[in-house]
């Protein structure tokens, strides 16, 4: 069931937000186990947190969509007097004593929290597979990596255990769990989330957003999450739009750029076809598919890797004095951070202006791009390389190859699922827009996918 | 900066103070290169004028 349609057959009398939890927590304990996907389960503080909700409906106290609505949010957002760790053995124990933004507005939107969700260790990989807290398993495969940093939440959505788990995304986090996960995962504009309360990893890079099971879910959660909030330098005045699509929006006449160079040009061959078949759906419904040149997204990409380095690593620099607290693979990027020197950084964030504007010039040609998310469908646990058109990439250069370069530019991004490869895997789509066009994102993936995610059978 | 020598990324560690072990450095030194010759020529094609993106505003925008 939808977030959407447990909403409304709440409003219907049909079930209780006590109902809804109770369910939840169930399918927590009976997948729990195979997947790891939660990292702490607030069971009682849930409980009671639905029964308040049933009284407030009862007595016409209603606050939106998301009202008694179950929901999980990734580890790294601070929940005042429940442990947050960031996926880190640094923090086991940290409990803050105030809430994350979003987690602030989730809560005044009327939903129940019923735990955080596992992720990559600092949020700073896409395996999800954590040395301190277990590997994350994707519910479609246990033997498969979920994707991450925000493996957790797709795993947690996909699995049916909330119908919503909050995500981030530095270089793709959201929307690789989303892609391999087979779910919906958005990444907003940068600046239209509150970054408040969540650990940081590269502090100009991380956005905040949902991963749920249909996209006029992920709307409806934008639409509470999203606004000014001044406790974020870069969150955004822009006025709050309704990002819930109508549920048979029109994209007749809207122009979507296929790129031409750089995102089909090492592909496994079933993602190829499932968004090439995605392209002409869209055709099919009175879209007009533009083929484009994109700038260089390669140097993006770079320009990217070069920021994130330095940023995480004056964040945690300070911790690497005790080296045996970090699993290798963010030892290792850690360690090269360190050695990025102040001159590369600042030259990356120059280098990032640039782009910008070569980017900007795409918007007066077409309404937004669609790309595959991902080159691969879920790799299995422990694999470090992968092999695409008989060339071996590692494995997280290559699920980060196609979004990354989104980040640096702040723009809007979504992946929703677009078919599955020949082992059944989740394929995504991904769509990306203009700045702060995410009404117009969410209507052009709403056609196209108008119904719930397909979910595996657990 | 503007060369295009392989840097000596134990030399730059132990300048820099920065206790990375040995078997550590020699682990990360390819992604480093390779990152170094991604980087470098869009380095050297930036035009002067470009002004980094960075978020500081002397007054609270408040």
């Amino acid at each position: 069931m939808t977030l959407l349609e447990a909403a409304a057959a709440l409003r219907r009398r049909e079930t209780s937000s006590a109902e809804l939890t109770a369910a939840a927590l169930q399918r927590i304990e009976r997948l729990n186990p195979s997947t790891n996907a939660m990292q702490t389960v607030m069971a009682e503080a849930a409980r009671e947190r639905a029964k308040q909700a049933d009284q407030e409906l009862a007595r016409g106290e209603d606050h939106g969509p998301l009202h008694g609505i179950p929901v999980a949010v990734k580890d790294l957002f601070y929940t005042k007097g429940v442990r947050t760790t960031g996926g880190s053995s640094l923090f086991a124990d940290y409990i803050p004593d105030h809430d994350a933004a979003v987690v602030e507005s989730l809560c005044a939107g009327g939903a129940v929290l019923l735990g955080k969700t596992g992720m990559h260790e600092l949020a700073y990989g896409i395996t999800s597979s954590n040395p301190h807290f277990g590997a994350i398993r994707n519910p479609w495969d246990r033997d498969r990596i979920p994707g991450g940093s925000s493996g957790g939440s797709g795993a947690a959505v996909a699995g049916g255990m909330v119908s919503m788990a909050m995500g981030s995304d530095t270089g793709g986090s959201i929307r690789i769990p989303a892609s391999f996960c087979g779910v919906v995962g958005l990444k907003p504009t940068y600046g239209r989330v509150s970054r408040y309360g969540a650990m940081p990893l590269g502090f100009s890079l991380d956005h905040m957003g949902p991963l749920t099971r249909s996209v006029r879910d992920a709307g409806a959660v934008l639409n509470v999450i999203a606004g000014y909030d001044r406790r974020d330098e870069t969150s955004s005045r822009r006025p709050v739009e309704n990002y819930v699509p109508e549920i048979e929006p029109s994209i007749r006449g809207l122009r979507i750029g296929l790129p031409e160079n750089f995102y089909f040009e090492r592909l496994d061959p079933d993602v190829e076809a499932a968004v090439r078949a995605a392209c002409q759906s869209a055709e099919s419904r009175g879209a007009e598919i533009v083929l484009l040149r994109v700038p260089d997204i390669a140097a993006l990409n770079t320009v990217a890797r070069v920021i994130l380095l330095a940023e995480a690593s004056a964040l945690l620099g300070p911790h690497l004095e005790q080296r045996d607290r970090f699993g290798p693979d963010v030892l290792a990027l850690l360690d090269q951070g360190r050695l990025v020197p102040a001159t590369d950084y600042v030259n990356a964030q120059r280098l990032r202006r640039v782009m910008q504007g070569e980017f900007a010039g795409l918007w007066s040609r077409v309404d937004c791009l669609f790309t595959p998310t991902t080159p691969i469908t879920a790799p299995r646990i422990g694999e470090t390389a992968t092999a695409i058109s008989s060339q071996s990439e590692d494995v997280r250069l290559a699920a980060t190859r196609l979004v990354r370069a989104i980040n640096p530019l702040g723009l809007p991004a979504l992946s929703i699922p677009c078919g599955a490869d020949r082992r059944g895997l989740p394929i995504g789509l991904q769509i990306v827009g203009p700045p702060y066009a995410e009404a117009l994102i969410l209507r052009v993936a709403q056609a196209l996918l108008p119904a719930e995610v397909a979910v595996p059978r657990l | 900066m503007s060369n295009d020598r392989k840097k000596d990324w134990k030399k730059i560690a132990r300048a820099n103070g920065l206790a990375i072990p040995d078997a550590a450095l020699e682990r990360i030194a390819q992604s480093l290169d390779a990152l170094e010759a991604d980087f470098r020529p869009l380095v050297r094609a930036l035009p002067p004028e470009t002004e980094p993106a960075t978020v500081f505003h002397a007054e609270d925008p408040e």
